[in-house]
C-alpha cells in the first residue's frame, strides 16, 4: 500500500509536483500518465526513497519513507527510467550484489527463473557495459522484482524490450499482488495492465479514473487521454 | 562550418561554469592550489637557475614532460568525446562524412589543449618575471607549442586504435612515440610533427571502427566466486572487484615498488644530486628525511586519497542502486571503505623496497609513518569525496586534497622524527598517534554518512 499526502516537491523555482494526495491499496495497478517534464518520474522517485521533497509524507506500507526509510524500502521494488548499472559487473554479479544487500532467500535460483522469464539468461554472465538499453532493462526488471516486493514502482518498464519480453512483464504485472505503480506514455500499456489512471500535468494530478471506465466511454485508453488532456488545456 | 566542433566546445564551457556554480568552494580550493603551485614550480626554477646543484634540467626535459601529460590527456579527451561518445551518434548519422565530424572532435580536443597550454604557461612566464628570470625565448614558446600539437595528434591516434579490434594499426604511433622519447630532441619532435598528422589523418579516416567500441568480456570462471555475502562484504566485493578488473591494484603495486625504489635512491644520493653545499650543509640530516616523507606522501595519494575520492566520484548515475536498497548509510560508507584496506596492502611494497637502500632498521618507524598517512588520507578523502558524489571533478579535487595533505602528513612526520630522537619508548607514542587516528576515522566515516543521506530539510 502506498500512500502520498500533500507531496511537494521543487527543482529551483519550478514545482515538478505540487500538492499530490493519493493511495493505491493492494493488488492495484496504478498508471500514471503525463507529459514529459509532467512530474512522473520525480514521483517514483520520491516512493523508492532516492530523491528527498520540500513537504508532504509518503508512506510504503505504513512506513514513512522520511523517518522509517529502511524498513519502507525493504517493501519496494524500483525500476527507474533508463537505469544505469555497474558496468564493470557481469549481469549475475550485480543481480547477487543486490539480493546480498536485499536478503533475497535463494537468490540463485530467483535469478535464473527470472532471467529467463524476460530473456536475459544467456548474457548473464558478460560484462554490463557491453549491454545493449534493452538488456540493462531487462538486469533492472529482475533486480526489482526478485525479492517479491509488496509494491511495485515502474518508471517505463517496457521501454526499448522486445515485444515477447514486453509481454511477458505485462502478464507478470497482471498477476502480481500488492500493488504497482507504472509511469509511462504507453496508452497501450495503461489499457492492457492498469486499473486506474492517474494524469498528471505540470506536477498537479488533474485526472483520475478507472481505466475500463475510460475506455468504455472513450473506445480507447489513447483517445480518453488527449480527451482529458484538451478539457484541462481548455 | 566546424558545428560539432562548436558544440562540444559550448557544451564543455558550461559544464565547467554549472560545476563552479555547484561546488564554488571546491573550485576556490583548486584555483588556490593552481595559483600556489605555479608559485611554487617559479620558485623551483629560479632555485635551479640560481644556484649550483649536481642536477641539471634541461629546456628538453621540459619539454618532453609538457609534451607526455598532453599526449595522455588528449587519448583520454578522445575516448569521453568520441569512442565513449552516445551524443555524436546525432551529427555521424547526417549527411555530413563522418570523418569531417571526426576530424572536428579532433579539432575540439585540440583547441581545449591549447587554452589549458596556453593560460597556464602564460601564468608561469609571468610567475617567473616577478623572480627577474628572462622568459623572452619565442622560438622556444613556438617550438612547445608545436610539440603539443603533435602530442594531441598522437594521443588521439594512438586512443583511436587502442579502442578497435584492428589494435596493429597503432604500431606506427608507437614507433613516432618511440622515436620522439628515444631522440631526447625538441627538434626530432618538431620534424616528425608532419608524419603524427599523416598519421591521425589515416586513423581519422579508418576511426569508426572505434566509435561505441566495448569488448564484450564473459567472465564465465568468476561465475563460482558469486554467492550471497554480509552487507558491507558485499560492498566490500563490488568495489574491490572494480579496482581489479580496472588494473588498479597492479598499478597501486608498480607505483608502490618504484616509488620505494625511487625514495630510497635519493634518500642516499639525491642531496649530493640536488642540493646546493651551502643548503646541504645548513640543513644536513633533515633533506633524506625530507626525501621520504615525500615518498610516503605520494605512494599515499596515489593508493589512498585517489581511490578513496573516486568511492564517490564515479557513482553519479548509480547512486539510486544503493539509495533505493534498505541499507543504512553508514553500512554504505562502511563497505566501500574498506575496500581501502585492500589499497592499504598495495602501499605496503614501499617500505620493503625503500628498506633495500636505507638499511631495515627504521622499518618500524617506516611503517608506523605510513600507516597514519594513510589514515590521515582517507579521514580526509572519504567526506571530501561524499560530498561531491558524480562530481566527476576528479582531478580537481584529488589535486586540491594532495595540497591538503601535504601540509598534514608534514606535520605528522615531524612529530614522528621528534618522537623517534627524543623519547626513549617511542612505540607508545606512536600507538597513540595511530589510536587517535583511528577514533578520527571513525568520526569522519560518521560524518560521511550524514553527508550522502537525503536532505528533507
Amino acid at each position: 500500500m502506498i500512500t502520498v499526502k500533500n507531496l511537494t516537491k521543487k527543482y529551483g523555482k519550478i514545482n515538478a509536483l505540487k500538492n499530490v494526495d493519493f493511495k493505491f491499496d493492494n493488488s492495484q495497478v496504478i498508471a500514471i500518465m503525463g507529459e514529459n517534464g509532467a512530474g512522473k518520474s520525480t514521483l517514483l522517485k520520491i516512493c523508492a526513497g532516492i530523491l528527498p521533497f520540500d513537504s508532504g509524507e509518503v508512506f510504503i506500507d505504513n512506513f514513512s519513507i522520511k523517518s522509517d526509510s529502511i524498513n519502507a524500502r525493504k517493501q519496494i521494488g524500483y525500476l527507474p527510467e533508463m537505469p544505469e548499472l555497474y558496468e564493470r559487473l557481469t549481469g549475475r554479479e550485480f543481480l547477487f550484489y543486490i539480493s546480498s544487500l536485499r536478503k533475497v532467500t535463494e537468490p540463485g535460483k530467483k535469478i535464473d527463473e527470472i532471467s529467463r522469464m524476460i530473456g536475459i539468461y544467456d548474457f548473464l554472465d558478460y560484462e554490463i557495459g557491453s549491454y545493449s538499453k534493452g538488456m540493462k532493462q531487462k538486469i533492472s526488471i529482475t533486480s526489482a522484482i526478485m525479492h517479491d516486493p509488496k509494491n511495485l514502482l515502474l518508471d517505463e518498464p517496457i521501454y526499448g524490450l522486445d515485444p515477447l519480453t514486453s509481454r511477458a512483464i505485462q502478464d507478470f504485472i497482471k498477476q502480481k499482488k500488492g500493488s504497482t505503480i507504472i509511469a509511462t506514455h504507453s496508452t497501450q500499456l495503461v489499457e492492457k495492465v492498469a486499473d486506474f489512471v492517474y494524469i498528471i500535468m505540470r506536477g498537479e494530478v488533474v485526472h483520475f479514473n478507472e481505466v475500463q471506465k475510460l475506455v468504455s466511454e472513450y473506445g480507447s485508453m489513447e483517445e480518453a487521454y488527449f480527451n482529458v488532456k484538451d478539457e484541462k488545456n481548455a | 562550418m566546424l558545428d560539432t566542433t562548436k558544440l562540444i566546445l559550448t557544451n564543455n564551457t558550461r559544464n565547467f561554469f554549472k560545476k563552479i556554480k555547484e561546488a564554488p568552494v571546491l573550485y576556490f580550493i583548486f584555483a588556490s592550489m593552481t595559483f600556489f603551485s605555479l608559485i611554487m614550480f617559479a620558485s623551483a626554477t629560479y632555485f635551479i637557475m640560481s644556484f649550483e646543484t649536481g642536477f641539471n634540467i634541461s629546456l628538453d626535459d621540459v619539454f618532453y614532460t609538457v609534451f607526455f601529460i598532453f599526449l595522455l590527456k588528449s587519448g583520454a579527451d578522445l575516448y569521453n568525446h568520441f569512442v565513449k561518445s552516445e551524443e555524436l551518434s546525432y551529427p555521424l548519422s547526417t549527411q555530413v562524412h563522418q570523418s569531417k565530424t571526426i576530424f572536428e572532435v579532433f579539432i575540439s580536443i585540440l583547441v581545449s589543449q591549447l587554452v589549458i597550454w596556453f593560460s597556464f604557461s602564460i601564468l608561469f612566464l609571468l610567475m617567473l618575471s616577478i623572480f627577474n628570470i628572462q622568459v623572452l625565448y619565442l622560438l622556444e614558446y613556438a617550438f612547445f607549442t608545436v610539440g603539443i600539437i603533435a602530442a594531441t595528434a598522437l594521443g588521439c591516434t594512438a586512443s583511436f586504435f587502442f579502442f578497435s579490434k584492428k589494435k596493429y594499426r597503432i604500431l606506427p604511433t608507437f614507433f613516432l612515440l618511440a622515436f620522439c622519447f628515444y631522440s631526447q630532441k625538441i627538434l626530432f619532435v618538431i620534424l616528425i610533427s608532419p608524419l603524427a598528422f599523416v598519421h591521425l589523418y589515416w586513423a581519422i579516416k579508418n576511426s569508426m571502427d572505434s566509435f561505441l567500441f566495448s569488448n564484450r568480456k564473459e567472465r564465465i570462471k568468476e561465475k563460482a566466486q558469486i554467492k550471497q555475502r554480509g552487507l558491507i562484504k558485499t560492498l566490500f566485493y563490488r568495489e574491490t572487484t572494480v579496482l581489479w578488473r580496472d588494473k588498479l591494484l597492479f598499478s597501486f603495486i608498480f607505483f608502490s615498488v618504484s616509488s620505494g625504489l625511487f625514495t630510497g635512491y635519493l634518500y642516499l644520493y639525491g642531496h649530493e644530486l640536488l642540493i646546493p653545499e651551502q643548503v646541504r650543509q645548513m640543513l644536513g640530516e633533515f633533506l633524506p628525511q625530507m626525501f621520504v616523507f615525500l615518498g610516503i606522501y605520494v605512494v599515499v595519494v596515489y593508493t589512498a586519497v585517489f581511490p578513496g575520492l573516486n568511492l564517490f566520484l564515479n557513482e553519479e548515475k548509480t547512486m539510486w542502486i544503493n539509495r533505493h536498497l534498505p541499507i543504512r548509510n553508514e553500512t554504505i560508507i562502511y563497505g566501500k571503505t574498506s575496500a581501502l584496506a585492500l589499497c592499504f596492502i598495495t602501499s605496503i611494497p614501499f617500505v620493503f623496497y625503500i628498506s633495500i637502500f636505507i638499511g631495515v632498521n627504521n622499518i618500524v618507524f617506516l611503517l608506523w609513518l605510513l600507516i597514519i598517512s594513510y589514515l590521515a588520507g582517507v579521514i580526509i578523502a572519504v567526506p571530501i569525496g561524499a560530498k561531491y558524489v558524480g562530481k566527476k571533478s576528479d582531478i580537481l579535487l584529488l589535486y586540491s586534497m594532495a595540497m591538503i595533505l601535504l601540509a598534514v602528513i608534514g606535520v605528522l612526520s615531524f612529530l614522528g622524527s621528534f618522537v623517534e630522537q627524543n623519547i626513549e619508548h617511542p612505540i607508545v607514542i606512536y600507538s597513540l598517534i595511530v589510536s587517535i587516528e583511528i577514533i578520527l576515522l571513525f568520526i569522519s566515516l560518521k560524518i560521511s554518512a550524514r553527508i550522502i543521506r537525503l536532505d528533507y530539510s
